[in-house]
């Protein structure tokens, strides 16, 4: 069963963006790039390290509201300890904005 | 910031070549300066930081590009390192082995031309990943799996050319490609096998064509690039059930590994099983600082600990059934009871895991090809992201796999790291794959690393085991342990590499084979 859950959950977090044509675009390029370490939950190795290193609050990226576009922009292009660097040809800078835009938009 | 250069190149002719790469790609797909960040080793395990330095990167979007770029790099001198996804990480990431080579950037060369159902193959260029492949046939409904190793964003292609494994009964991914598109360095381009045949209907089908069969030319080397490249699908089976087998003492790993050999090589086990140790299972949902905060080995009080809070064994077997129902209970009788001949040894199924990161739950995914990178966790264990692969490969035998465990324990041990470590099962070879971490940020420690490295090579080598892939610091000293005859296969690749790449332009150093001109100036 959580096999299966986490296969749809794989597929549906591809085909989002597809679907909900009311989520800000900065969301599908969230699921499609960052969920897979940086979701809510267990099995996400992101969240794992932040509620080690910044605390429980701060371990989800779309629950926090202290990011900054410049911050999320540099540790994209540049990677942070653990998490390695994305180049121009996966994420081009239009979109890393609209990922910034997303990630700083102080949803709840 | 003063421009990194390739090697013998001035800067007037690298500016030449750039302006060459804009004109076949446009401008915005010529990076240099602050955006080759990116296109660096971020786990980098030498201390000279600009060892693996991109002096540019180019990324094409179609093969004719390709050629153009090749043909451009040889008219200017300038050297290419070709990369797909680029997630080749813990073995160089997106970085080239020489400082100042150009990277050729195929992520953008993403398209999956085609998937056959009925006849279970895929044809995918560079940029395709497991996630692209797998969301494919889940949107299109067909009734296929695709194997897939643990980094779920890595290249299909690239996975398959650097001999990667994953984990269903298609693990062996070189051995399940079939047919390749491969641009020469002198730009030319080839189809190999049944591809070289006009109208022909079965280049994913056939692998041998006629003549030399010669797809391994391009695997792990720098003789062409590939831009695409067959791969083989698994029809749904009717019936999955994955399991783990845990073993409660260090020594039974001989033991597990006797018992597993003919299992394997008559096919009993039928996926490309593992065997994993204490600690890498454990660290895919602990950190090391929960149990000590103490340098130095675990005491036996710590691991056992360890293994009753998760539990999980000394060693753990990950594999699955595929099948019918009754044959996946034939199968299991006889894979329980040969187990059951080891003393303490504990069979599990998904229903019986209470961790809420278990890892049997995410080896149920990968072992049925779903595509995911939550073992990734375990590089939290001591944090710093710092983790590089030594991978030598010795028979099927417990006492190889024993004597290959505790040598390189034993020295882990002495350079104050933590052992963790997967034993691969392929059709007649154990891949010991070893994972050493590190802390980036930390000078000495990486010091310590890549000592320690380079001394696991050497006393691997002498007592006849030799890596099967290696990260870009370590390819010349791994290809020098492959010297038999006076290093005549070295000698081999040098010739086919001159005749193929006179120029030199393609991949200087990739695994130990550096092109006439820089030979010598490397190695």
């Amino acid at each position: 069963m959580i096999r299966r859950i986490l296969g749809t959950t794989l597929f549906m977090t591809a085909v989002s963006g597809a679907i909900a044509a009311d989520a800000p675009p900065g969301k599908a390029l969230f699921d499609r790039n960052c969920a897979v370490c940086h979701a809510a939950g267990p099995s996400h190795a992101g969240t794992m390290r932040l509620a080690e290193t910044r605390g429980p609050d701060k371990a989800v990226l779309e629950q926090r509201t202290d990011l900054d576009p410049a911050y999320i922009r540099l540790v994209v292009r540049q990677g942070l300890v653990e998490m390695p660097p994305w180049r121009p040809s996966e994420i081009d800078d239009d979109a890393l904005t609209q990922l910034a835009q997303y990630l700083t938009r102080g949803r709840r | 910031m003063k421009p990194n250069l390739p090697p013998g190149i001035s800067a007037t002719a690298f500016a030449d070549a750039l302006e060459a790469f804009r004109k076949i790609v446009g401008d915005a797909y010529v990076y240099t300066g602050q955006a080759l960040s990116s296109y660096a080793d971020p786990y980098s395990i030498v201390s000279n930081e600009d060892a693996h330095a991109a002096s540019a990167a180019v990324a094409p979007a179609s093969t004719e590009q390709v050629q153009a770029i090749v043909k451009a790099a040889n008219e200017h001198g300038v050297p290419l390192w070709p990369i797909s996804c680029g997630k080749n990480f813990a073995y160089g990431g997106a970085a080239p082995r020489m400082s100042g080579t150009v990277v050729l950037d195929l992520k953008r060369m993403n398209r999956i031309l085609e998937v056959s159902e009925s006849d279970g193959y895929a044809l995918v260029e560079p940029g395709v990943s497991y996630f692209d492949l797998y969301d494919h046939i889940q949107a299109k409904g067909y009734k296929l799996w695709l194997d897939v190793p643990d980094p779920g964003w890595g290249s299909v292609m690239g996975n398959a050319l650097e001999h990667g494994v994953g984990y269903t009964p298609y693990g062996d991914h070189f051995a399940m490609q079939c047919g390749m598109e491969v641009v020469l360095p002198n730009g030319e381009l080839v189809r190999t096998g049944m591809g070289a045949l006009p109208g022909n209907t079965t280049w994913q089908l056939f692998k041998y064509g006629f003549g030399p069969y010669i797809d391994g030319l391009f695997t792990q080397s720098n003789f062409g690039i590939v831009t695409k490249m067959g791969i083989w699908l698994m029809p749904e089976p009717p019936g999955y059930r994955p399991y783990m087998i845990s073993f409660q003492r260090e020594e039974d790993l001989e033991q597990v590994v006797d018992i597993l050999r003919p299992l394997k090589v008559g096919m009993v086990i039928q996926n490309a099983a593992t065997i994993r140790s204490l600690l890498l299972v454990a660290a895919t949902n602990a950190t090391r600082s929960q149990y000590t905060d103490k340098p130095g080995p675990l005491p036996d009080s710590t691991l056992r600990k360890i293994m009753a809070e998760q539990d999980i064994g000394m060693w753990n077997i990950y594999g699955a059934l595929y099948g019918p129902p009754t044959v996946m209970d034939t199968l299991w009788t006889v894979i329980r009871d040969s187990f059951s001949k080891v003393p303490g040894t504990k069979f599990h199924f998904l229903e019986d895991r209470k961790q809420p990161n278990d890892l049997l739950a995410a080896r149920a995914d990968t072992m049925r090809g779903i595509p995911r990178l939550s073992e990734f966790s375990f590089i939290n264990w001591t944090g710093g992201g710092g983790h590089i692969g030594f991978s030598p490969v010795s028979p099927i035998r417990g006492s190889e796999a024993m004597k290959q465990y505790t040598m390189v324990r034993d020295r882990m041990h002495e350079y104050g790291f933590d052992y963790m470590s997967i034993f691969a099962i392929g059709w007649r070879e154990l891949h010991h794959v070893v994972e050493l971490l590190f802390d980036r940020r930390d000078p000495s420690i990486k010091r310590k690393a890549e000592e320690l490295f380079r001394l696991l090579v050497r006393e691997a080598a002498a007592a006849g085991y030799g890596e099967y892939r290696t990260h870009l610091s370590f390819m010349d000293d791994i290809a020098a342990t492959y010297g038999w005859n006076n290093h005549a296969l070295m000698k081999l690749n040098q010739t086919i590499k001159d005749a193929l790449d006179p120029k030199g332009i393609l991949a200087p150093g990739k695994q130990g084979i550096w092109p006439a001109r820089y030979r010598g100036s490397h190695t």
